[in-house]
């Protein structure tokens, strides 16, 4: 099991994540019966830096575990949300709002997992700079 | 205080998460008789389908007890969002197209979403 600081970074990160994801739900609502781009938007940027720190990281392994833990499954692990997609999707497919659940699914997996992607091109870069 | 009620409760999620990949990590990091098994986001499945449990009995609970609808938010945005994740799920996908392990990725993908939806259905019609 990891050491204390790792929890505690997590608990911050934590915090962090879901109070920026809970402000911007805030400052951009997301309306009823269309895409909730709000979610959209911190799913495919959370996704981006997420993928581009991994690899930064599986590069540089001696990174303190701590700092990896309190930035990825605290900070970016929080901010990201997959049980609020499923759910819009649901609420959507029961009011028969079929044509906008399939584009915020589709729109949620290819942006989703393009961020991801393109984070991975990018941490491999960065790494690279780095060790040169 | 709904701001409040949401960050504890999103602690409490991330904490959960992390307890659970941590506990997967560490099994799949003991010698096993048959080799090293080769790594696949089973925490984050775990985590995923859980939350969406959740927040499926949240809307059902929370009016049910009589309770504030913050705490409703605070369930739903501060637990469920800070136990799940997206960003582990695209990047570990990612991780394994990056391997060649396509049919390990596309049921990252479909496994996932399909047990969310079933899961969120199961919490949405116990909570009705």
């Amino acid at each position: 099991m990891p050491d204390w600081r790792a929890w505690l970074a997590v608990a911050v990160g934590g915090l962090a994540g879901t109070e920026l994801r809970y402000g911007l739900g805030l400052a951009f609502p997301d309306t009823a019966a269309a895409v909730p781009w709000t979610t959209l938007g911190i799913n495919v940027a959370g996704s981006f830096v997420l993928a581009a720190l991994t690899t930064v990281w599986i590069a540089r392994p001696h990174t303190a575990f701590w700092v990896r833990a309190g930035l990825g499954p605290g900070l970016l692990g929080s901010f990201t949300t997959f049980s609020a997609v499923i759910f819009s999707i649901d609420h959507l497919a029961r009011a028969a709002e079929h044509p906008v659940w399939l584009v915020y699914l589709g729109m949620s997996l290819l942006l989703g997992l393009g961020a991801a992607a393109a984070g991975w091109r990018t941490g491999r870069l960065v790494a690279d700079r780095l060790a040169s | 205080m709904a701001a409040a009620l949401v960050g504890v409760f999103g602690v409490a999620g991330a904490l959960l998460r992390f307890a659970i990949d941590s506990w997967f990590a560490h099994r799949t990091s003991r010698p096993g008789t048959a080799g090293t098994p080769r790594h696949w986001p089973w925490a984050t499945l775990v985590v995923n389908v859980t939350g969406c449990l959740i927040i499926g009995l949240s809307i059902g609970i929370t009016g049910r007890l009589g309770l504030a609808p913050e705490w409703q938010t605070a369930v739903a945005t501060g637990f469920a969002g800070g136990l799940t994740t997206f960003s582990s799920w695209t990047t570990a996908t990612v991780r394994l197209l990056s391997e060649s392990r396509f049919g390990a990725a596309a049921l990252n993908v479909g496994v996932n979403l399909g047990a969310g939806f079933t899961a969120a259905a199961i919490g949405i019609a116990l909570a009705s």
